[in-house]
């Protein structure tokens, strides 16, 4: 068996063609997310010198400082919460949104209704954002409407540079990702299963929380995951909505990585959210597992 | 006690059910009876499944009016309704284990832990899925789904079970066991039965009473016997089973019967419970079941009448052959089956025979 045989199989073997299929997108995805993601990683564990230099004195001292810091565990737990409550809003709004298109609108204006449903992504997210602030702002929308009208004597303060008024923004922001995999799980859903519940006695109600809701969770699950992720790393929104005085993770680190010129600082930030993020990931991939568990 | 002597446990009167522009079901006037084994029989698009869907409470109707058990079904919701329904999807439900699907009506019975198990159990061995209970309901064949679906509704003593076409997902096996097994489980818990189907041989295996449909309405209303041996309608002849035509002339007589000359056959007397469709004059038609005609051999004489004709076409099944036979003077061959026991040669195909036949085999259609 010559060595030329050899090579001219595995060329035609069927591995080899998937990965020259891949092979741009793999490369691509090395140079540009795998090796940065292992230089903040290594960094992490360096100390900050002088003028963002980094010093190789390898330690847990940088993660040490963020887990016990009060201020960084105050903007962590701060992160965690507005992108927890930004998730339960979109999901609970999203649900009614995604269950109306797949059961009430006639199947030949479902596509019609999805795609009125990506028109906010027609607009730039940061436009979108500095619209909210536009609208919610000391002197926006909402507040000089008010005034106008003689209900309010000056401008309310409890809809601008707050958790809630953050909320509103990224819930509106990510309510079409929350949407769209809802819909999905729902219409997947055999319409004789919910005439069985309804032929075995339950009401319409009992029938939507006994089959409906448990049949739609991996929907709901996905729609959890893809508003949570991004959302507990957003920046633009506490920074133009927040003023910059409700700092979340990823303004920490820009502050650290940028203000401060503290890399080793802001890559230990960066791993400790990416900790996170995969720790409550880990926790619904299991709930979902539950779900998907009778399923196929 | 026969079927006809029990009460009314359906009553449908002059329903009507529209579509938007479309009339799907045409005035039915039915009645089902209590304990009865009833079919809806018809090709698809008939109506026979909108029907059944509107005795469940699924469809609602344009006008007229459904009875269950003497109450307008009308004002009754779906889950209040004294029926359950085996799907024809089975419509098991995906997320629950086998138990739980069996047991998912008995939720507001408020039943003890303990209760609850023995009547799942009770169904479960009824339908023979004894210790099935704690699979997943994926983990199961069509022919197991099919029994889950029949436990789940049956646990719920309802007054009568809907069937919707529940064999035609299974394999001709398990679909011939499955038929003994449902008249079985009928006798055994002996309510109401309604069935839909479009396959004839299982209506007639099955049922007390079938209702042949077609275009929305109701053709004809008997048991197997008479639809099989007495179609009133060539539609309802030609649905059922093989049916030979042969054009005829026929007339009136003193008696209520018909004097009629059939192509082929010649002259012959059918009386009046032969003509459900009383036709007179030219272009009626004559209608004879393949296994009323018997092909002679060498040296047999006829219980009745005979008449010559050629083999066209034989068909081997093994315990039956069908031949194809052209009789003198008619254009269309006519098929008959004759039963394959021993001294009975197979005839080849040119073969000249006699054929017997007799008129109180006839049918006399429009």
């Amino acid at each position: 068996m010559s060595s030329g045989g050899f090579l001219q199989r595995i060329g035609r073997s069927e591995a080899a063609n998937g990965l020259t299929m891949i092979s741009p997108t793999a490369i691509y995805a090395i140079l540009l997310l795998a090796a940065p993601l292992v230089t903040v990683f290594v960094y992490s564990f360096m100390a900050d010198g002088p003028a963002g230099s980094l010093i190789a004195d390898f330690s847990f001292a940088n993660y040490v400082k963020i887990w016990t810091g009060k201020i960084y565990r105050a903007i962590m737990l701060r992160s965690l919460w507005v992108s927890m409550a930004v998730t339960a809003v979109t999901v609970i709004l999203a649900y009614p949104v995604a269950y109306f298109v797949s059961f009430n609108v006639p199947p030949n204006k479902k596509a019609l209704w999805l795609f009125l449903i990506t028109i906010p992504f027609w607009t730039s997210y940061l436009i979108r954002v500095f619209l909210w602030k536009v609208i919610l702002g000391y002197n926006g929308v909402i507040n000089s409407g008010l005034l106008s009208l003689g209900i309010i004597d000056e401008p309310l303060t409890s809809l601008n540079y707050n958790v809630q008024a953050f909320v509103i923004t990224l819930a509106h922001a990510y309510a079409p990702f929350a949407i769209l995999p809802i819909y999905v799980a729902l219409e997947k859903i055999d319409r004789s299963l919910l005439e069985a519940g309804q032929d075995l006695g339950e009401s319409r109600l009992m029938t939507f929380w006994r089959v409906t809701l448990p049949l739609s969770m991996p929907g709901v699950i996905a729609a959890i995951l893809i508003v949570f992720i991004p959302t507990i790393g957003d920046y633009v929104t506490p920074d133009l909505i927040g003023g910059g005085k409700l700092p979340m993770i990823a303004n920490m680190i820009q502050v650290e990585m940028l203000k401060q010129n503290h890399k080793a600082m802001g890559s230990a930030i960066a791993v400790s959210a990416m900790l996170i993020v995969a720790g409550v990931t880990l926790i619904f991939l299991l709930l979902n597992r539950r779900f998907l568990k009778g399923q196929k | 006690m026969t079927v006809s002597d029990k009460p009314t446990m359906i009553e449908f009167r002059d329903v009507q059910k529209y579509y938007g522009d479309y009339h799907a079901l045409r005035g039915i006037n039915a009645t089902i009876k209590a304990g009865e084994f009833f079919s809806l029989l018809g090709p698809s698009g008939c109506g026979k499944t909108t029907l059944l869907r509107t005795i469940a409470g699924f469809e609602d109707i344009s006008s007229g009016a459904v009875l269950i058990d003497g109450k307008d079904a009308a004002q009754i919701p779906p889950n209040k309704r004294p029926t359950n329904m085996v799907f024809q999807s089975y419509a098991i439900f995906p997320h629950l284990t086998v138990e739980q699907n069996v047991g998912f009506g008995l939720r507001r019975e408020n039943l003890s832990k303990d209760e609850m198990g023995r009547r799942v159990g009770e169904a479960l061995e009824m339908v023979g899925l004894k210790g099935f209970g704690k699979r997943a309901a994926h983990a199961l064949s069509g022919g197991q789904r099919q029994r889950v679906a029949l436990a789940r509704a049956l646990i719920l003593k309802p007054k009568v079970l809907l069937l919707d076409e529940p064999l035609s997902a299974l394999d001709k096996k398990l679909r011939e066991n499955m038929q003994v097994e449902l008249i079985k489980l009928q006798r055994q818990v002996g309510i109401t039965f309604i069935l839909v189907t479009h396959d004839q041989e299982e209506a007639l295996v099955m049922s007390d009473r079938i209702a042949v449909m077609f275009e929305g309405q109701i053709a004809q209303l008997d048991d197997p016997e008479t639809l099989y041996r007495r179609p009133k309608s060539r539609q309802v002849a030609d649905f059922i089973g093989t049916m030979n035509f042969l054009p005829a002339t026929a007339h009136p007589t003193s008696d209520g019967g018909f004097d009629v000359d059939v192509a082929g056959l010649g002259q012959c007397h059918i009386p009046a419970d032969q003509a459900p469709g009383a036709a007179t004059g030219n272009g009626v038609n004559v209608g004879f079941r393949p296994e009323t005609l018997t092909i002679l051999y060498e040296g047999q004489q006829p219980t009745d009448r005979e008449t010559p004709g050629t083999v066209e076409e034989v068909v081997y099944y093994g315990d039956m052959t069908y031949y194809d036979v052209k009789l003198d003077g008619v254009a269309e061959p006519v098929r008959l089956s004759m039963r394959n026991v021993p001294g009975r040669p197979v005839l080849d195909i040119g073969t000249r025979t006699r054929v017997a036949w007799s008129p109180s085999a006839l049918v006399l259609f429009r």
